[in-house]
């Protein structure tokens, strides 16, 4: 009995030591952390503490918390009208052909560079491939607009002199998806294989040295050397793309945006911009963005674990 | 050739067999094709820029300048909003630069010790990479916070990149030993003293990386100006450029369909709104490739440091 009552009170003493000891000697740790924990807080949580505004009409006067509620109405309404099929459509079929074309390009520049034996080509190449990188989506916008202009663009200039009729490319429905995802890859392939090239340099000389005694050619060494290692991180990048399916890139889908190609362009993002900011119905947009938000979480939850089952690689 | 030389190049030749020679020509070749499709369009951009108007409207700049006059350049130094616009994103880019690589370092180092609550700061940092509250309640949030409008949405809005945080923090942890750590916490220095004596110092790689990676994110940035901004005076140059280029590209398309060639006023127009064009397009770009060019050095291997999982 005593032992017992002596022990809880030696338990509690070293709890409360334990916070004491700790707080001496990480409040600056805590300190330092501030400005990044308010950060996320202001900018990241309250607005995941606003998202109940799909749930409610958003009045100004009410603001976010005051606003009556109304349930599912926003739902409803989205999933009962004539474009939601569109949205999606038009969303997914960007973002899948985007992967099918995009995402073996970075992997492939990585593996083509790290079989380079002059350093100094290396090097050049490896510096001029991160450069589109740096250009704004509004610079990349304004290029394009000029070199398909259906009038003095260089691309016509070209199909003209080859004696074909010139292509107003950025007011026609089917040219929007190749030009959306041709310039994604011109600007980020080279960029994206910072991660794969990273994960090439790390391999042990030893290994090719190894491989070329037992008489491997460079396609070998590639197959069984370079692709086994770069697997762990083709797996990350697969599993974040697909939590990505349903998103967009707002921003340039705005600016490749003409009333020729809308049938197309018009994807979710763009929508809830032009509906929600443009025309002020932010609870019912707020509602769209909630679905996609779910939507890509469980996405990711569902991808992770399938890939993770497959072949015990994941990321988290 | 000395003998020595003719072994080493012998022992190249046994070494190389005849596919290895075929897989290099073919991966040179195919190299050298990605460096000119990233290249001729930057290049066109620029060799345009200083042409003649005429030339470049009949489509015959395609290799080299024709013509060369730098008249486009000094057509735009008259365009006061751009210059408005520059000065604006000049500021937003130095001041939110700064701040953001501050508090990045700062939080880099902090997660990266051992202290009470670690697993739950990560996780608090980690989970906003998979879910956000999405482009309209952050837009009702930060009006309700004041910020509608509001030079300092500029600088807060992406202030701090979870991605670039995790890059940092990996850097220190993998760079910096432990053993650096305790011999000064034994010399009785705190937290503080070691990150700005220690960790700073030593980090000088990651922190040119995320020089880059947050100037060039503040730099680009149209849409938050585009969401959060009214006032024209404050508007970030990407939002300038954006309406300039729209307008020169309107005053093009109502020209193409008049009768121009009996307007003479109308083709110089044209012709002075499409030179402008390739010079707001060269102005505006070229102080982020420069930027990368001189962290260039640091660039690779901080990148490389800090994507590999320690």
């Amino acid at each position: 009995m005593n032992a017992r009552i002596r022990r809880s009170g030696a338990n509690k003493k070293t709890l409360g030591q334990f916070l004491l000891t700790h707080l001496k000697n990480d409040w600056q740790i805590y300190v330092l952390l501030l400005p990044a924990i308010l950060y996320f807080f202001f900018v990241h949580y309250l607005p995941m503490y606003g998202i109940q505004i799909a749930f409610r009409d958003y009045k100004a006067v009410y603001g976010i918390t005051e606003s009556p509620w109304v349930g599912l109405k926003h739902f409803r309404n989205f999933f009962g009208s004539y474009y939601w099929k569109r949205l999606f459509a038009n969303t997914l079929l960007l973002n899948i052909y985007g992967l099918i074309a995009g995402f073996p390009i970075p992997i492939l520049i990585a593996i083509l560079l790290n079989q380079t034996n002059s350093k100094k080509f290396k090097s050049f190449t490896q510096t001029v491939i991160y450069v589109p990188h740096f250009i704004s989506t509004v610079v990349l916008a304004g290029m394009i607009y000029i070199f398909l202009s259906p009038t003095n663009g260089i691309i016509n200039h070209l199909l003209t002199s080859m004696g074909r009729n010139s292509i107003y490319f950025m007011a026609e429905s089917r040219w929007f998806r190749p030009i959306y995802i041709i310039t994604g890859i011109w600007q980020n392939a080279g960029w994206d294989s910072i991660l794969y090239i990273a994960a090439l340099t790390g391999i042990d000389p030893q290994l090719y040295e190894a491989a070329t005694i037992d008489g491997a050619n460079k396609l070998q060494k590639i197959r069984y050397i370079d692709l086994p290692s770069l697997v762990p991180i083709i797996t990350m990048l697969l599993v974040l793309n697909c939590g990505q399916l349903l998103g967009s890139n707002t921003e340039k889908a705005l600016l490749f945006q003409t009333p020729g190609n809308i049938d197309t362009s018009d994807v979710l993002g763009v929508y809830v911009y032009t509906m929600g900011l443009g025309g002020g119905q932010f609870s019912y947009t707020a509602a769209i963005g909630l679905c996609l938000n779910v939507i890509s979480f469980i996405m990711i939850i569902l991808v992770n674990t399938l890939v993770r089952r497959m072949n015990g690689s994941s990321l988290f | 050739m000395s003998k020595r030389a003719e072994v080493v190049e012998n022992t190249n030749i046994i070494k190389k067999t005849a596919g290895d020679r075929t897989f290099d020509f073919i991966n040179y070749t195919i190299l050298v094709l990605i460096l000119f499709i990233i290249l001729y369009p930057l290049w066109l951009i620029v060799i345009s820029s200083v042409s003649d108007a005429r030339e470049v409207l009949a489509g015959h700049v395609f290799l080299y300048p024709i013509g060369l006059t730098f008249d486009s350049y000094t057509e735009i130094l008259g365009y006061r909003t751009l210059w408005t616009g520059y000065r604006n994103t000049l500021f937003y880019t130095l001041a939110g630069t700064t701040i953001s690589v501050i508090s990045t370092m700062m939080a880099a180092y902090a997660s990266s010790r051992k202290f009470l609550g670690k697993g739950l700061v990560n996780f608090y940092f980690v989970f906003t990479m998979f879910f956000n509250g999405g482009l309209i309640p952050t837009f009702l949030t930060m009006r309700d916070l004041g910020l509608y409008d509001n030079v300092w949405i500029m600088i807060i809005a992406g202030a701090i990149s979870v991605w670039n945080l995790m890059i940092a923090r990996t850097y220190v942890t993998n760079s910096i030993p432990g053993e650096m750590y305790e011999a000064s916490m034994i010399d009785g220095a705190n937290h503080f003293q070691v990150f700005f004596r220690i960790v700073l110092p030593l980090s000088k790689t990651i922190i040119a990386v995320l020089i880059v990676y947050y100037g060039v994110q503040r730099w680009n940035d149209y849409f938050t100006g585009l969401i959060y901004l009214r006032n024209r005076m404050l508007l970030p140059l990407q939002t300038y450029l954006k309406e300039i280029l729209a307008s020169l590209q309107s005053t093009s398309n109502l020209i193409d369909q008049m009768d121009s060639y009996t307007i003479q006023d109308s083709v110089e127009a044209l012709q002075r709104a499409e030179a402008a064009k390739y010079s707001i397009i060269v102005i505006s770009t070229v102080p982020m490739i420069v930027l990368y060019i001189i962290m260039q050095k640091y660039f690779v291997e901080g990148v490389m440091i800090g994507s590999l999982k320690g």
